[in-house]
């Protein structure tokens, strides 16, 4: 395989992990304020949730592969694994180090859910809220496409798509519908605990 | 038998959004195969590569080449290098001494 065409793959790759990972995170956000309809129930968007945050990593695997046997940058293996640890470009690619890092440690800690119990899982799954502007800042500052028109208009779709999300999460509130029920039980729980 | 009609009314809508769950992440990943094509091919038309290890042997061809006084006319179309079209002579004379460069 050709220099050149490494260097390509690892472009193209880079730009759809971060399609798919930002629609990973608008899924998230979608998920927890549980929308709905009749031919789209809500099992349907953690379900989408899910595969498109493997798919997500298969795509990073790629992006990541391709640019480490690229023989244009010498990068070493141990760049993959190690934030900051690389010569070329030693910030920007800290940080996508660090957002893939986050990225397996979210997808790691949801495979293993029922064995780490639900707490530990909701505070690691809030990585993602860390790993997205991580990687978006990492393909902006090493990314050799960053300021082209093609991946800037990309970058901004995908940021004004999360950022939307947030807010509609933020403004829609709490959309539990048994919130309720579940505050009255665990106040009569702490009035019958024993002093 | 109300009851058992809903309970297959559910079955029924849990397998159609399951197919529709495959046919959404098939879809995702071919699209997104597909995107990593497209993508690369965008980039390679906007920033295209340059051939860093050929462009380096080019370059050390057409030193040696210089060094023999060869005359070929040939162009390297992957490196964009081309061969000078006038014979390269060696010479002999003592060293001279430049000073005085801004």
């Amino acid at each position: 395989m050709s220099n050149t065409l490494l260097w390509y793959t690892t472009r193209g790759a880079g730009a759809v992990s971060l399609v798919l990972l930002s629609a990973v995170v608008v899924l998230g956000i979608l998920s927890v304020l549980r929308v709905q309809s009749a031919g789209w129930p809500r099992f349907l968007t953690a379900g989408l949730h899910r595969n498109l945050a493997l798919m997500t990593l298969v795509f990073l695997a790629l992006h990541i592969v391709t640019a480490v046997v690229d023989p244009f940058t010498h990068l070493g293996w141990l760049t993959a694994v190690v934030p900051f640890s690389s010569y070329y470009r030693t910030l920007w690619l800290g940080l996508g180090t660090i957002a893939f890092e986050l990225l397996l440690a979210i997808v790691l800690t949801s495979l293993v859910r029922g064995f780490i119990g639900q707490l530990a899982w909701r505070v690691v799954h809030w990585l993602a809220y860390a790993s997205w502007p991580i990687a978006v800042v990492h393909g902006a500052g090493t990314g050799t496409d960053a300021w082209s028109a093609w991946l800037f208009t990309l970058q901004a779709i995908c940021v004004v798509a999360v950022l939307g999300a947030i807010v509609y999460r933020l403004m829609a509130g709490n959309r539990d519908p048994l919130a309720n029920a579940r505050s009255s039980f665990q106040a009569a729980v702490d009035r019958r605990e024993p002093k | 038998m109300e009851t058992k009609d809903t309970t297959q009314d559910r079955v029924r809508a849990r397998d159609a959004a399951m197919r529709l769950l495959n046919r959404l992440t098939t879809g995702a990943a071919l699209s997104a195969l597909i995107g990593v094509g497209l993508f690369g091919a965008v980039s390679a038309y906007t920033i295209p590569g340059t051939k860093t290890s050929s462009t380096a042997t080019a370059s050390t061809s057409a030193t040696s080449s210089s060094s023999t006084s060869s005359t070929s006319t040939s162009t390297d179309a992957s490196s964009g290098l081309q061969s000078s079209t006038t014979p390269v002579a060696s010479s002999s004379s003592s060293g001279v001494a430049v000073s005085g460069g801004s």
